[in-house]
C-alpha cells in the first residue's frame, strides 16, 4: 500500500492530542492504521506530549497514592459491535455497524455507530466506475479509503489514503474503473447533494 | 521551590537526585521503577512513581483548562493504569513520559466523555497494539524522543506556547486566541508554523 495523501499536521496533531471529534477520529484512525508514516508522526507528537509533561509545573495532589491491590485489573475489551469482518479495519472493532444497504445501483451505505459524536460516520461501497454524487457541504468531509479507490480534482485516492476536504471543496468523485471503492467518511455540517443519486443518499446522511 | 521548567532538563532518561532517608542519594530512574513494578508488584516503586508524575498529570490537566477533581481523578486512573500495565510498557518504544502522557490522555477521554460511552480510547489502545515492530527502519522510541526535545528547544516561546494550548486545551482556534488575547488568524499561523518547524527539525534530525 503506498499511501500518498495524508492529514495535515493539524489534523494529526489534534487527533494525537486526543482532541478530535471521536466521528473525525476514527476516520483518522483507519488512515493512521494503514500508514506508517502518518503513525509516526502521531508517535512524534505524542512525545510532544510527553516533552510537556515532563516541563510542567506539578500541582500537588489531594490524596496520596491509592492502594494498588484493591483494584481489579483491567478487563479486556469490550467491544459493542458486530463480528468485525475481515477487511474491516481493526480500529472499527469498538464501533457498532449497520447493515450495508443499497442506495442505488452498485452502491451501499453502512452506519457506523460512533455515540454522540458531532460527526456522522458512514461506509460507502461503490462498483467499479461509478461517478459518486456531486455534493457541496458546510463542514468538514473526511474520508479514509479502505480498499479500490477514486478519483477527482486533487488526484487518485487509494487504499491508505486521507481525503480531507473542508467546505471550500466541491467534490465529484469517480470510482476506479477496474477495483471499484470502499472507503469511510466522516461528515460534519450539512450536506448539499446533487442530482438523482444525491436525492437518495440525502434522508441518508442527515442526522 | 525551583520552578519545574529549570529543574526538567532535557534528556529522556532526565535524572533527579532524590535524597532519601537523609544519606542515600538515588536518581530518579522511571523506567527501573515501572520495571520494579512489572517483575514484584514494588508498593515502594509505586509511591515513587505516583509521587513524580501524579501531580504532573494533574498539572498539564489543570494547564489545559480541567478542574482540579478532573485533573486529581485523572492523576489517580492515570498512575493506576500505570501499575496495572507495568508489564506492557516498553521503554524501547516511548520514554516513561510520553507512555503515561497517552495513559492520562485516554482517561481524561474515558472520564470526561463518561456519559457518551465514548470508545475512542480503545481506538487508540487497538491502534498501539497493532503497531508493527519494524526495527530495521522505524527509529528507535529513544531516538524520537531525542529528536523531538531537541526541535520543541527551536520553538519560539510563542511557537511553543500556541503549540502546548493546541494540545492541552484543544485546536479550536478560536479558544486559544481568547486565550492568548491574540488575533485569530495569528493563532491559525503561529500553530501552522510551530508543527511545520518542528517537522522540519524532525526531519533534518532523522
Amino acid at each position: 500500500m503506498s499511501v500518498v495523501h495524508r492529514p495535515s499536521d493539524e489534523t494529526l496533531a489534534a487527533f494525537a492530542g486526543g482532541q478530535l471529534d471521536e466521528g473525525l477520529a476514527v476516520v483518522v484512525a483507519c488512515h493512521v492504521a494503514a500508514d506508517r508514516r502518518s503513525r509516526e508522526r502521531v508517535h512524534e507528537l505524542e512525545a510532544v506530549q510527553g516533552a510537556l509533561l515532563d516541563r510542567v509545573e506539578p500541582v500537588p495532589m489531594t490524596a496520596g497514592p491509592p492502594d494498588p491491590e484493591h483494584r481489579t485489573p483491567a478487563g479486556p475489551h469490550d467491544p459493542a459491535g458486530l463480528p468485525t469482518e475481515p477487511e474491516m479495519p481493526a480500529v472499527l472493532r469498538p464501533y457498532g455497524l449497520g447493515p450495508w444497504r443499497p442506495i442505488g445501483i452498485r452502491i451501499a451505505m453502512r452506519r457506523v455507530d460512533v455515540p454522540r459524536a458531532e460527526a456522522r460516520v458512514f461506509m460507502l461501497r461503490a462498483g467499479p466506475g461509478i461517478a459518486l454524487p456531486h455534493h457541496k457541504h458546510t463542514g468538514f468531509e473526511w474520508t479514509t479509503i479502505l480498499s479500490g479507490a477514486y478519483e477527482h480534482e486533487y488526484g487518485r485516492y487509494a487504499a491508505g489514503d486521507f481525503d480531507e476536504a473542508d467546505a471550500e471543496h466541491v467534490h465529484t468523485p469517480r470510482v476506479d474503473p477496474v477495483e471499484g471503492c470502499t472507503c469511510i467518511v466522516a461528515m460534519t455540517g450539512g450536506v448539499q447533494l446533487q442530482g438523482w443519486l444525491g436525492r437518495l443518499l440525502q434522508p441518508l446522511v442527515r442526522f | 521551590m525551583v520552578p519545574a521548567l529549570a529543574l526538567n532538563v532535557d534528556g529522556m532518561r532526565k535524572a533527579r537526585a532524590m535524597v532519601q532517608r537523609g544519606r542515600s542519594v538515588v536518581l530518579f530512574d522511571p523506567n527501573r521503577l515501572i520495571a520494579a513494578i512489572a517483575r514484584s508488584g514494588d508498593r515502594q516503586a509505586f509511591a515513587e512513581l505516583f509521587d513524580h508524575f501524579a501531580p504532573r498529570v494533574k498539572g498539564l490537566l489543570m494547564r489545559g483548562g480541567a478542574s482540579a477533581e478532573l485533573a486529581e481523578e485523572v492523576a489517580q486512573e492515570a498512575l493506576l493504569a500505570v501499575w496495572r500495565k507495568a508489564a506492557l510498557f516498553d521503554p524501547t518504544k516511548a520514554s516513561a513520559s510520553t507512555w503515561i502522557a497517552t495513559i492520562a490522555r485516554n482517561l481524561r477521554i474515558d472520564i470526561a466523555r463518561r456519559e457518551t460511552r465514548s470508545r475512542l480510547s480503545q481506538v487508540y489502545e487497538i491502534l498501539d497494539e497493532e503497531d508493527p515492530e519494524r526495527p530495521d527502519d522505524v527509529l528507535s522510541g529513544a531516538e524520537r524522543e531525542a529528536r523531538v526535545r531537541a526541535a520543541m528547544n527551536h520553538l519560539s516561546p510563542d511557537q511553543y506556547r500556541v503549540v502546548e494550548l493546541a494540545f492541552l486545551e484543544g485546536f479550536s482556534h478560536q479558544d486559544v486566541a481568547k486565550r492568548l488575547a491574540i488575533p485569530l488568524g495569528t493563532v491559525k499561523s503561529r500553530l501552522r508554523l510551530a508543527l511545520s518547524h518542528l517537522r522540519g527539525r524532525l526531519e533534518d534530525l532523522r
